[in-house]
């Protein structure tokens, strides 16, 4: 029997041979294997990711094996774009994430298993149930484009634009299911994909149907908790502030104070109790059929009054194999039910705003008993309660997702070094939202209910032939196929039922469709030297016929140093690799979908224009550029694989620059030529220097005893070379204020960075208010004063993780680091004014960071460069310790019990309550709990 | 299968231009989009726009011209200096890249892309292909006329904001670099233009309510004239003095009550004797934040919370928007009774220090949802009241002016069009011939035409808007106000057009 070292599960397939002749076999489905040997023959196992072993048979009657993984990997299978290759015949950068190294702890949605693990790849989610995530794979390469990863779930590109009542388009995929990761980042690897590629490929291949049986069931129970509150007045406190009067020339109302101290935020954060269960089997169906079935439910609760997250996820893979192996059959057919109901994050605002002296309920309050501020049953003008806010709504949004693919893959029975592979995806979204809810308010209308419906749908067609051939020395292989790729979008809602002004509304996306004719030629000679040519042409709905096609081509080059004559012995380093790469990648996502087109819309019911005191429906020209085609990335890269010691050491060094032209970009058009100011057009440059480390280290690595980490850096220099006929933009939309924008796009510097007015101090060093540096010395402040400060992105991402076993003890934790980040403090900036004491008609509570500045008016202050802040950080994500049970009975093989916390620590100088945020602006962002979990994984 | 990249829209709101005209009813509906750029910012509610770099509601075509001609002056004050751009309009301190200047540049010359596209979809030889009806191509000649009114007026208003304008027609290719007209080439245009539409036009009031007549276009021409001494250094008095009869001619008469023009129903009560030119606004199915719904939500007082009585709620913008002192002082006790002072004064002190400080300075109730037989408007943001863009009232007040600044006319016709002002207004002080002053005509209009959007023109025409001859509260960022310099006269050309128009220079001074 062959079996596999660190599971000891067998290994089917292993070839086993008798060296030096041809006589060989393979191993069945229980790796068991008969052969012919006579004493002192020498027999070879081999078997792909696994370190090869000769045995000599000394006449036992049955041999019994293990084969260990291939600690170098080097030898491992690699997914890549239409195909697969070895970590050792790779020539682009290429990181294969399987699932030993996936990321542990509390993993809702499958970008996390990602999250610190990849060095160039960023992943940020924010605390709310079941939420989504940004994925950035080295920053980005677009301004008003998609800066999205492409996203492959077995070979079917998603669609990265979510539904309305679902959380993102990872969310409903069960992480369990997954069974690896490639992450694509030079273009050399992903300009196969072409126009889609310029952001980087994540690949996820899930788990595949086996012959043996195994079957594991997964418990996981998670309880959470907010940890970290943004600082207001307590209701002494509060009491005490108004009746100082902080406020020049402005009298506040103390007998409007209550007698009450309730602190808003405890009462819309709750303690979460979240619970995680899988199942899956694995095996032949009627003894042939090779299967695996899985089944997963999450049920999560939000800290957030009322929100949560529910998931359902059956999984099907079937993978049967005819002819003698000479076609392959892989179905995976996959249903997700989402349950969300969403809570309305703007609630935490009005929670650090609302009147601490004031009781949550109030039992004579006409408002469902909830306190409400009000004369009699007239409420009075300002923010109302947030825990009524939240209890009194009921948005919903369920979600049916309904996806999978058909992969025929044949290998030609006259001719086998050919091989055909077809592949046909599917995957539709369809979601319905109700919202419900009963408002405090004086207008006519007391409540909303209405419902929605969003289907989405992204069917896919591709197929590629592949022809490898040695001669002699040289090896090659030849790739050739055809893309379809189609989506379409739709919807309606009610509008709110209960307001006779509010209107049903339907709309449908014009179809996006995407069709590519690709190519790849790899030689290998003497297999020390690689070639790699790709070429893509790619097709887009979304321009007009003459701009709609676009080419796109990569080469690469790699060196196996290592088995180069004068490196093959040395002990020191036992594999070096060097690579460069060069391709041109594109980008066509974004939001407009038939912009080249002569359009004409029509004014909804609200926007209509009276002619004779009756309603007509007004038509107005759409802007319109028929001109828009593919943005182009170029990326160079200068790459080096290494491994020290036999492996125990290993990793990459990347250098890359990538240089992105004809920017997607929204940028002015003259007035009075176009029915917009500012169209999208094809205007601008980015460049992004970057430079890539990792290292994985085997530091122990005995019998019962082992510890092994990773560590990854990332250092990041994105700056716009050239903008829209040198203009600045600003960007970074913040809240005070109607339309303030914070950031701004300008030629040699970082996207979106700060820009703000220079704050003036007094002796002592307090921030004098509304204050600032003549900047420009002309006795006016204004926007011409306005200075760049810093940017929101990393200069250095550093992540690190280590896994520690100790006989049946495993322990495993993350770290991440962001260094650099700036992020402007939107919390303080728009509510820590004593001004805002007073809303409207009632009192109202303010940051207690107010006392550091004594700031009065947020107008006066809004943009002063005191809020942006550095944000730089070290956050412990995950850590877990597990013992695991061996053979506790025949058939149950082992047990394994784990315990963990989430978000254990962060440190930080920043002043907010969390320095990762979206875009580098702090806007109350959902806070992420920190979670203690505990979970059993059962293996039959 | 390469053809499914070739798509077209499926949204029931887009049309292909090639198949919206094979309706005939498209026509009219495409000019009503003509109009409606003066009233929506979009065609997806109130929060949309179709212009970029500027929020959408401060984008509406009113809502910016009452800003840059209103907010700037001696008659307004916006509490909420944190909206980008308010703060720097209304203490005279802007720049290029004030959003609000870059709204009030690119709506109007939305307006141009909007005419001209119409008057490219309705050649002769595009209708003869169309097979266009006869009925139609009768209504079309109208339509086309309108068209130009409406390119026109935008040109009048950027002549007068910024001095200049990208000069685009019916010629110019879409996306194409346009030239550049100044004061005096715009003057010109401008004259050429709405005396040949004039046969095309529909006579004075004889057009459905929202749409232009010839008034219109004698109005516009009115306005040239009398300030024709700032935009071409030309008297043309006389001009406007024949322009302003042949408004009245019109069949005109002031509203029954001043107060009208400001209400709910003013498409059908008495002000429609007198509005000549309203932007159209509706709770229900014109829904817009402009001029109008900022106006009422926002002078509902901080202290009064009156937006009951005046069709909002309560609090209405939580005293968004006051007057100036200079306002108040021009309703002393002679118009305590006068149906226009609508100052509520109680409780406030008149000086405003701190402009963030909503519950100094008086406010007004000028505007309002109510309509005249009782009722309000149907929605309590949104309101029913239309924007009277130009009212016979002015026309009265300029012809007096013009006559007296020498442009004929009667002096009988100007003492009795300023006396039938008063008497409307309940105001027994009627005028004298020695009253009949320059310097009253101005004062005059600020008390009748305050917050109307014509301000800064009037301060300018009588060179009290820059320099120190007068200042005001807040001028050129003083509490008691300071001097300007003469070159904020004109705005300057918002940067991002300036960028995406090679031919436009900067305004001398900027």
């Amino acid at each position: 029997t062959v079996t596999e070292q660190s599971t000891s599960s067998p290994l089917p397939g292993v070839n086993v041979i008798i060296k030096n002749t041809t006589k060989g076999t393979a191993t069945d489905f229980d790796g068991k294997f008969q052969i012919e040997v006579k004493k002192g023959d020498v027999i070879q196992f081999s078997y792909v990711g696994y370190i090869p072993m000769e045995v000599t048979y000394s006449g036992q009657a049955t041999l019994n094996v293990q084969l260990r993984e291939d600690a170098a990997q080097l030898s491992e299978i690699v997914v890549i774009g239409y195909g697969s290759t070895t970590k050792k015949d790779a020539t682009g950068s290429v990181e294969a994430i399987t699932s030993k190294d996936f990321t542990r702890g509390n993993i809702v949605t499958p970008e996390n298993l990602l999250s610190g693990r990849v060095s160039g790849v960023s992943v940020t989610t924010s605390g709310a149930p079941g939420a989504g995530s940004e994925i950035r794979i080295r920053g980005g390469s677009s301004i008003n484009a998609s800066n999205d990863p492409l996203i492959i779930i077995d070979g079917l590109p998603i669609d990265n634009n979510g539904l309305s009542g679902s959380n993102g388009v990872l969310s409903s995929i069960n992480p369990n299911d997954i069974d690896s990761f490639s992450v694509l980042k030079d273009a050399s690897a992903t300009a196969i994909y072409g126009s889609r590629a310029s952001n980087g490929v994540i690949i996820i291949v899930t788990k595949k149907g086996k012959s043996t049986f195994s079957a594991t069931y997964d418990a996981q129970y998670t309880f959470g908790e907010i940890t970290n509150n943004i600082e207001v007045f307590s209701g002494d406190d509060y009491r005490q502030l108004v009746a100082s009067q902080p406020i020049p020339g402005t009298t506040l109302n103390v007998n409007a104070l209550g007698t009450a101290s309730t602190n808003w935020q405890n009462e819309i954060f709750r303690n979460t109790v979240s619970t995680n269960h899988n199942i899956s089997m694995q095996g032949a169906l009627f003894k042939v059929l090779p299967a695996r079935f899985s089944f997963g439910v999450t049920d999560q609760q939000g800290a957030l009054l009322t929100s949560k997250f529910e998931r359902r996820n059956l999984s099907l893979a079937l993978n049967p194999s005819f002819f003698d192996d000479h076609l392959k059959v892989n179905l995976n057919a996959n249903l997700a039910y989402e349950d969300n109901r969403f809570a309305d994050s703007g609630q935490i605002g009005t929670a650090l705003q609302y009147d601490p002296t004031q009781p949550v309920y109030d039992a004579t309050s006409p408002f469902g008993g909830f306190y409400q501020h009000r004369s009699g049953s007239n409420l009075l003008s300002g923010a109302t309660n947030p825990v009524a806010n939240l209890l009194q709504t009921n948005n919903k949004g369920d979600l049916n997702r309904t996806y999978g693919n058909l992969n025929f893959d044949y290998k030609f029975h006259f001719l086998p070094d050919l091989r055909a592979v077809l592949n046909i995806g599917y995957d539709e979204s369809q979601s319905k939202i109700i919202n419900s809810a009963t408002y405090a308010t004086n207008d006519d209308v007391k409540g909303n209910s209405s419902f929605g419906n969003q289907t989405r749908t992204n069917k896919l067609l591709d197929g590629y032939l592949t022809y490898n051939k040695e001669f002699n020395t040289l090896r090659t292989e030849f790739t050739a196929g055809y893309s379809y790729q189609k989506f379409t979008n739709s919807g309606d809602d009610t509008g709110n039922r209960l307001d006779a002004l509010s209107f049903p509304s339907s709309y449908e996306d014009p179809d996006v469709v995407l069709i590519g004719f690709f190519g790849r030629a790899n030689f290998t000679l003497l297999d020390k030297y690689l070639l790699t040519l790709t070429y893509r042409r790619d097709g887009t709905s979304r321009f007009s016929k003459d701009n709609q096609w676009g080419d796109f081509p990569a080469a690469a080059l790699a060196w196996n140093l290592s088995d180069e004559d004068f490196l093959k012995n040395s002990t020191t380093i036992s594999n070096l690799k060097l690579r460069a790469g060069y391709g041109i990648t594109g980008q066509q996502a974004v939001s407009e979908k038939d912009v080249f087109l002569n359009r004409y819309r029509a004014g909804d019911a609200n926007s209509q224009y009276q002619f004779g005191n009756v309603a007509i429906q007004s038509l107005i020209a759409s802007e319109i550029n028929p001109d828009l085609k593919w943005e182009e990335t170029a990326t160079i890269e200068l790459g080096l694989d290494y491994g020290l010691f036999n492996n125990k050491l290993s990793g990459s060094l990347n250098f890359f620059q990538k240089n992105s032209k004809d920017l997607l970009f929204t940028a002015s058009v003259a007035d009075g030529t176009n029915f917009s100011n500012s169209i999208i057009q094809n205007i601008g440059e980015l460049r992004i220097n970057g430079l890539e480390f990792s290292v994985n280290a085997n530091v122990v690595q005995k019998e019962d005893w082992n510890v092994d980490f990773n560590f990854n850096a990332t250092f990041l220099d994105r700056e716009i070379t050239k903008l829209a006929l040198g203009q600045d933009v600003r960007t970074g939309g913040i809240s005070g204020g109607t339309g303030n924008n914070i950031q701004i796009l300008r030629e040699g510097q970082a996207p979106n960075s700060f820009s703000v007015y220079k704050q003036l101090y007094d002796t002592s060093g307090n921030p004098i208010e509304g204050a600032y540096v003549d900047l420009n010395g002309d006795n006016i402040i204004n926007d011409n004063d306005r200075y760049i400060k810093e940017n929101p992105g990393a200069d250095v991402i550093l992540g690190f993780q280590s896994n520690i076993n100790y006989k049946n003890l495993d322990l495993s934790f993350n770290l991440r680091a962001n260094l650099g980040n700036y992020v402007y403090n939107n919390v303080n900036s728009s509510r820590a004014q004593y001004e805002l004491l007073q809303d409207v008609a009632v009192p109202a509570n303010i940051p207690t960071s107010v006392l550091n500045t004594g700031f009065v008016r947020t107008a006066d202050v809004i943009i002063s460069d005191i809020y942006v802040e550095d944000a730089s950080f070290l956050k412990m994500d995950n850590i877990t310790l597990g013992y695991t049970f061996n053979n506790i009975t025949k058939n149950l093989k082992s047990i394994r019990v784990w315990g963990g916390v989430q978000n254990v620590f962060t440190i930080t100088n920043y002043s907010g309550l969390d320095p990762e945020v979206f875009n580098g602006i702090d806007n109350l962002i959902y806070p992420r709990p920190r979670n203690i979990l505990a979970g059993a994984n059962f293996k039959f | 299968c390469t053809d499914d990249l070739n798509i077209t829209p499926k949204d029931d709101q887009t049309t292909l231009s090639e198949e919206l005209f094979t309706s005939e009813a498209a026509y009219k509906q495409v000019l009503a989009g003509i109009y409606a750029n003066l009233a929506l910012t979009g065609t997806d509610g109130a929060g949309s726009s179709n212009l970029k770099n500027i929020d959408a509601g401060t984008s509406q075509f009113g809502r910016v011209l009452l800003y840059v001609q209103s907010l700037s002056a001696d008659e307004m004050i916006w509490s909420y200096e944190n909206d980008p751009g308010t703060r720097e309009i209304q203490r005279n301190i802007w720049t290029a890249q004030n959003p609000l200047l870059l709204g009030m540049f690119s709506r109007a010359h939305l307006s141009v892309a909007l005419a001209n596209n119409f008057l490219r979809e309705t050649t002769d030889a595009k209708l003869d292909a169309r097979n266009v009806s006869a009925a139609t191509r009768s209504q079309i000649t109208t339509y086309r006329a309108e068209a130009r009114l409406m390119r026109a007026m935008a040109y009048y208003y950027m002549m007068d904001i910024f001095g200049k304008a990208n000069f685009a027609t019916e010629e110019d290719a879409i996306n194409s670099i346009p030239a550049v007209y100044d004061r005096a080439q715009l003057f010109t245009f401008i004259e050429n233009e709405l005396k040949d539409i004039d046969a095309d036009l529909v006579a004075p009031r004889q057009n459905e309510y929202g749409r232009a007549d010839k008034a219109v276009a004698y109005m516009i021409l009115a306005k040239m004239y009398l300030n024709a001494q700032v935009y071409i250094a030309t008297d043309r008095y006389a001009d406007c003095i024949t322009y302003c009869d042949k408004i009245t001619d019109g069949g005109y008469s002031l509203a029954t009550n001043y107060l009208h023009n400001f209400m709910a129903d003013n498409n059908t009560n008495s002000a429609t004797n007198e509005i000549i030119f309203p932007i159209v606004s509706d709770g229900s199915t014109t829904q817009n934040y402009g001029p109008t719904t900022v106006m009422i939500n926002g002078e509902v007082g901080s202290l009064e919370e009156n937006g009951t009585a005046l069709g909002v709620s309560e609090a209405g913008w939580g005293g968004a928007l006051r007057i100036r002192k200079q306002l108040a002082n021009l309703f002393g006790s002679a118009f305590a009774n006068d149906t226009r002072n609508t100052i509520i004064s109680a409780n406030r002190p008149i000086e405003i220090t701190d402009i963030s400080d909503k519950d100094t300075g008086y406010v007004i109730t000028k505007y309002s949802n109510a309509k005249s037989t009782g009722g309000f408007g149907i929605d309590q943001t949104f309101v029913d009241t239309d924007f009277p863009l130009f009212r016979l009232a002015d026309v009265y007040l300029m012809y007096a002016e013009a006559h007296l600044r020498g442009g004929g006319g009667t002096q009988t016709k100007a003492l009795g069009y300023v006396n039938a002002l008063r008497t409307r207004a309940n105001n027994t002080n009627t005028i004298s011939s020695a009253g009949l002053t320059l310097d009253f005509i101005l004062d005059e209009r600020a008390r009748e035409l305050h917050w109307e959007a014509h301000r800064r023109q009037d301060l300018i025409r009588y060179n009290k808007f820059t320099g120190g001859n007068y200042n005001w509260t807040w001028k050129g960022n003083g509490s008691n106000g300071i001097s300007l310099p003469t070159y904020f006269n004109l705005y300057p050309i918002p940067t991002a057009s300036m960028a995406a128009n090679p031919n436009l220079t900067q305004n001398t001074g900027y």
